[in-house]
């Protein structure tokens, strides 16, 4: 699942606002719960970076809802969380203990391109030529922050966990 | 004219034994007499042998006392499986039905010489006088109307009670039957006449109840709104009673799946903020033992009656024992103490139970009673209980300012933290068997572990103070003394009153808080005394071990204990005393010549 | 009802699950149908058993009760019985809910409380480092199970649906909001429901059963056309557990009986009024 019960043909601009603001939303939250669980795990590279992630979307976040607010002003928010599902956010089981910084910009690479993709198909099914732009305009961001990731990654060491080589294995509770 | 009679009588369970022993202790109670019944059956489910013992006294009674003063054997055979839990000997009068063809001389009873015989045609006076066989019974109950002199109004109206309900003709044939047998008593007299003397309190009407009946009832005054239980001999009238009571009180009774179910609801009923019961014997205490464990670090209040049987295992499930001491004592896994409740006879039931569930909303603790088989099924007259004077507790809830910053496992000076329940904003927390810091949070700590540990033993502090449960009785410079539990006490305190009789000073510790032992009392009690005996009914003696274990025990405390299932006689006891009395004598005269 | 936030239903405590687990979606469903639902934390009463999913109640602001291994049923139904007002739910693995506590789980059902049984289902034992559940495919190497096990795995779906349960229904953290929909609907279901939630053990589960391989494989029992009002039916889809990974409602009893806990309130009712005063308790016993 990406959505559900939204109607791409019908969808209004403020609606597109706000479903974008919810993908940003989603994203951010998400990246905050994984990085408790790395913080929880000893995995504290990976966690500081997820916690960067959470900013970033964030920021997303809230330039997309100043926009809304700019533009439709209080009105109330039509779609909600129920209607999508790992859009930007990464999958829960991105994650492991011990994963590197290195692991952890993939899973977000992984989440930009899912991003880029949702926003690559969904255009052609947008009838209102302004939502239509913004859609456009998401895609090309998340060009953008592929560009950034990739930047990211060539100065991080590719080093990948793999699990039994250093670490113990996992404890009895 | 006597003040005591001890009465047992046997058949087959067609023949209603039990239901007769039921006439005459309601009779009793109405007269005002004290009354002690006890029962005990074959393996058979219906039509085994059956058995009765009755005992009627002008003064309260704490035991069913010893051998038989009247013996009534429907059936020989089914009279001797009983044993000695139907003891004949020289000074019992033998009543029995002469239609099993033995000669009032050759009695199967080995080395025994009643004091008279009545060879009573039973059988031939029930059918001429009601045309049926079926009445036998009632011809009994006119035996002993006549022959000790109970009332034959009351008696008549009891069997009016019993068979008004089921037509007039039964009744009739009943009252004819009952009439034969009070004729024939008034034509054949006792040589030596057991007419019993009126009681003081007569017509004043007593309460009439088993251990386990009361049991339930004291649970509802003390306010008791859950029970959970799995049906288990000899405990299951508890919940049967319950199950009928409850409601009213905006209570609830459930049969579980299983014993674990049954508490474990028991503990979740507790966590929801009710006060809660479960029962069960030796069998399903073995299986409710984890969960006890959880409500003991979760802190939660539960009482537990366990109606001690026969063990281990399966082991008699019918008979008293007092065997389960060690296991409600220790029965845990980790560092535990709960409290252990000990009635000693019916009316006491009421008193323990009360008890038992202050001190679980009190200390937010399991608390155990335990009861046995004999106490639990025994009927019983109880004087007329005044329920004003106890105090009945509730668990200490938070205060507002509590639950602005609430901590369920607060370390408070006491140890006693303010518990909520759900339903209570601002108390949600996370009551857990794992261990947890004050706010509930689970831990694996040692530091944690320590100081909760601490704090869930630190909370009982007032409970080693309560002299109160630990009952010193007999004459307080009495150099021997008795040490009695549960139903055995009762046979410790006639034991006790005929050595008075006989001028023997004796004095019996009687704890009702079994355990944790309040040391001081203990102390205090054995450092005075020279000799004594720690009377149980159990193989190994457990009360004595655990004395060992936890006091300084003097050598002249010794163990005397049996296994269940053969009761104690208050003369053996009172023999025992005398042995040990003479033996002290001994020793006081030897030093006395070392000294001279 | 007015709807809370689901952040009201996060606890300051933070799971100890692996990164990377099924359950960290479960919560977060949980959270999202409790704010669905709209009743206050304190409202609810969270009781588990032991193993890993069991820590669950403990992530929630409501009331929580960690019980021992196997017994969260007969805690939560005394908590349901002793007050019917509170919202009450059960969460244990399958562990937990299909071995060692598998005897409360058909009389449960029987009884009928309204309750919702949430079974975090990953096939392995995971507290205790990877051994046999009951669950487990036949045929499993674990370290139970060295030569792989000659055991057939219980079929909740198909063992709860036998027992009576009104209620059945499975989901996958895969489709956590999906998820979130079943729990809201089980909730507001009126008697017992049960929810088998497939959620992978990443430390010790089978590659083919981990949250990627859910969202390709789940399919969820309306595309199929199923009739969750029909119970015939419902059994033969459960029969497909193992092969098949089927999401939603399997069966909704239409004509649900009054449950336990209502019964309770109205023989209570019924009762009250043949109550004497406490005082007088013992009159019960009075020969006159």
């Amino acid at each position: 699942m990406a959505t559900k019960g939204i109607d791409f043909a019908k969808l209004n601009l403020r609606d597109a606002l706000d479903l974008a603001v919810l993908i940003e939303e989603e994203a951010r939250d998400r990246y905050e719960e994984l990085a408790e669980q790395l913080e929880v795990h000893h995995t504290p590279a990976a966690a500081v970076f997820f916690r960067k992630m959470v900013r970033v979307e964030e920021i997303h976040r809230s330039e997309l809802e100043k926009r809304r607010e700019q533009l439709f002003g209080k009105s109330p928010v039509m779609v909600s969380r129920a209607a999508i599902f790992d859009i930007e956010a990464p999958e829960y089981d991105v994650v492991r203990a011990s994963m590197t910084p290195f692991e952890a910009l993939e899973a977000a690479m992984k989440s930009e391109v899912k991003a880029h993709d949702f926003f690559a198909a969904v255009v052609p099914r947008v009838s209102d030529p302004e939502v239509k732009k913004l859609f456009e305009e998401l895609r090309l961001e998340e060009v953008e922050h592929q560009q950034w990731l990739k930047v990211e990654m060539q100065k991080t060491p590719a080093v990948k966990d793999v699990p039994g080589d250093q670490s113990d294995g996992p404890n009895e509770q | 004219m006597v003040t005591d009679i001890v009465i047992g009588m046997a058949g087959s369970g067609g023949d209603g034994i039990v239901s007769a022993g039921d006439s005459l202790v309601s009779a009793a109670a109405r007269e005002g007499f004290h009354a002690v019944m006890t029962k005990s059956f074959g393996p058979q489910i219906r039509g085994g042998e059956s058995s009765c013992r009755v005992r009627l006294s002008t003064e309260r009674l704490h035991n069913p006392g010893g051998a038989l003063d009247v013996a009534v054997a429907l059936n020989w055979d089914d009279f001797l499986k009983f044993g000695a839990e139907l003891k004949v000997d020289g000074h019992t009068i033998v009543v029995y039905d002469s239609k099993t063809g033995i000669a009032p001389d050759k009695l199967p009873l080995v080395g025994v010489m009643p004091a008279e015989v009545f060879s009573v045609p039973l059988t031939d006076l029930t059918k001429s006088s009601a045309g049926t066989e079926k009445a036998k019974t009632s011809v009994v109950l006119g035996l002993l109307s006549g022959w000790i002199g109970l009332s034959r109004e009351v008696l008549l109206a009891g069997l009016k009670r019993k068979f008004g309900k089921k037509g007039e003709e039964l009744l009739a044939a009943n009252e004819r039957a009952f009439e034969a047998g009070f004729t024939y008593a008034a034509e054949h007299p006792m040589k030596k006449p057991l007419l019993m003397q009126q009681p003081l309190t007569k017509g004043m009407g007593k309460l009439l109840t088993d251990g386990n009946d009361i049991t339930a009832a004291a649970a509802l005054f003390s306010g008791c709104q859950f029970f959970g239980g799995y049906p288990i001999t000899p405990s299951t009238e508890v919940m049967q009673l319950l199950g009928r009571e409850i409601w009213k009180y905006g209570g609830a009774m459930v049969q579980a799946e299983d014993e674990i179910a049954g508490i474990g609801m028991t503990v979740g009923a507790s966590f929801a903020g009710k006060k809660a019961m479960t029962a069960t014997s030796g069998p399903g205490m073995d299986l409710k033992t984890e969960v006890l464990g959880l409500a003991s670090i979760a802190e939660l209040p539960l009482v537990l009656l366990n109606v001690m049987r026969g063990g281990p295992s399966t082991g008699l499930p019918t008979k008293p024992e007092q065997s389960d001491l060690f296991q409600a004592c220790f029965s845990a896994h980790g560092d535990v103490l709960r409290p252990v409740l000990a009635p000693t006879c019916v009316a006491d039931s009421f008193d323990v139970t009360v008890e038992a569930f202050n001190l679980a909303e009190h200390y937010q603790t399991p608390v155990i009673i335990l009861s046995d088989q004999e106490i639990a099924q025994r009927k019983e007259t109880v004087d007329p209980i005044d329920a004003s004077k106890y105090t009945v507790l509730e668990r200490r809830k938070p205060t507002e300012s509590e639950l602005q910053k609430y901590a369920r496992f607060a370390p408070t000076e006491t140890g006693i933290s303010p518990i909520s329940n759900p339903g209570m904003q601002g108390g949600a927390y996370l009551a857990s068997g794992i261990e947890h810091n004050e706010l509930g949070a689970p831990s694996a700590s040692g530091a944690v572990h320590s100081r909760m540990n601490e704090k869930r033993f630190r909370k009982f502090a007032t409970l080693h103070q309560r002299r109160d449960l630990v009952r010193v009785e007999g004459d307080p410079e009495a150099p021997l003394a008795l040490i009695a539990w549960g139903s055995i006490a009762g046979v410790c305190r006639e034991a006790l009153g005929k050595a008075k009789a006989e001028g023997l000073p004796v004095k019996l510790l009687v704890p009702t808080l079994v355990y944790p032992f309040v040391e001081d009392v203990w102390r205090e009690f054995l450092m005075s005394v020279k000799a004594g005996l720690v009377v149980e009914q159990s193989y190994q003696g457990q009360l004595y071990r655990m004395m060992r274990m936890f006091l300084d025990v003097p050598p002249g405390i010794s163990s005397f204990a049996r296994s269940g299932a053969n009761p104690f006689q208050p003369v053996e006891v009172l023999a025992r005393l005398k042995e040990l009395s003479f033996s002290l004598q001994g020793r006081v005269s030897e030093t006395q010549r070392r000294d001279a | 009802m007015t709807t809370l936030s689901p952040n009201v239903f996060k606890s300051e405590l933070k799971p100890i699950w692996c990164p990377g687990c099924g359950d960290y979606g479960v919560v977060q469903a949980l959270y999202r149908a409790l704010s669905a639902i709209g009743r206050p934390p304190h409202e609810v009463a969270f009781i588990s058993g032991i193993g890993c999913s069991s820590r669950i109640p403990g992530y929630s602001t409501a009331y929580g009760f960690n019980t021992v291994h196997g017994r969260a049923l007969p805690v939560a139904q005394g908590v349901k019985m002793a007050n019917p007002d509170l919202l009450v739910l059960v969460a244990g693995g399958d562990g937990d809910g299909f071995s060692i506590g598998g005897g409360h789980v058909p009389h449960a059902i029987r009884r009928n409380m309204d309750l919702t049984y949430l079974v975090m289902d990953n096939q392995v034992y995971g507290l205790t480092k990877g051994q046999l559940s009951p669950t487990s495919p036949r045929g499993l190497e674990t370290v139970t199970s060295v030569y792989g096990s000659f055991e057939q795995p219980i079929n909740p779906l198909l063992t709860v649906l036998s027992a009576g349960a009104g209620f059945v229904a499975q989901g996958t953290p895969a489709d956590m909001p999906g998820l979130a929909t079943l729990v809201e609907e089980a909730i507001r279901y009126p008697g017992f429901a049960f929810i088998n939630v497939q959620s992978p053990c990443v430390t010790y589960g089978e590659d083919d059963q981990q949250l990627r391989a859910h969202k390709t494989r789940m399919k969820s029992l309306d595309s199929v056309g199923h009739d969750p009002s029909n119970f015939m039916q419902a059994l033969e889809k459960s029969t497909q557990y193992g092969t098949e990974l089927y999401t939603g409602v399997f069966y909704r009893n239409p004509n649900p009986p009054k449950s336990y806990d209502v019964l309770v309130r109205e023989r209570q009712e019924t009762l009250k009024p043949a109550a004497v005063p406490r005082e007088r308790m013992l009159d019960m016993f009075l020969q006159k």
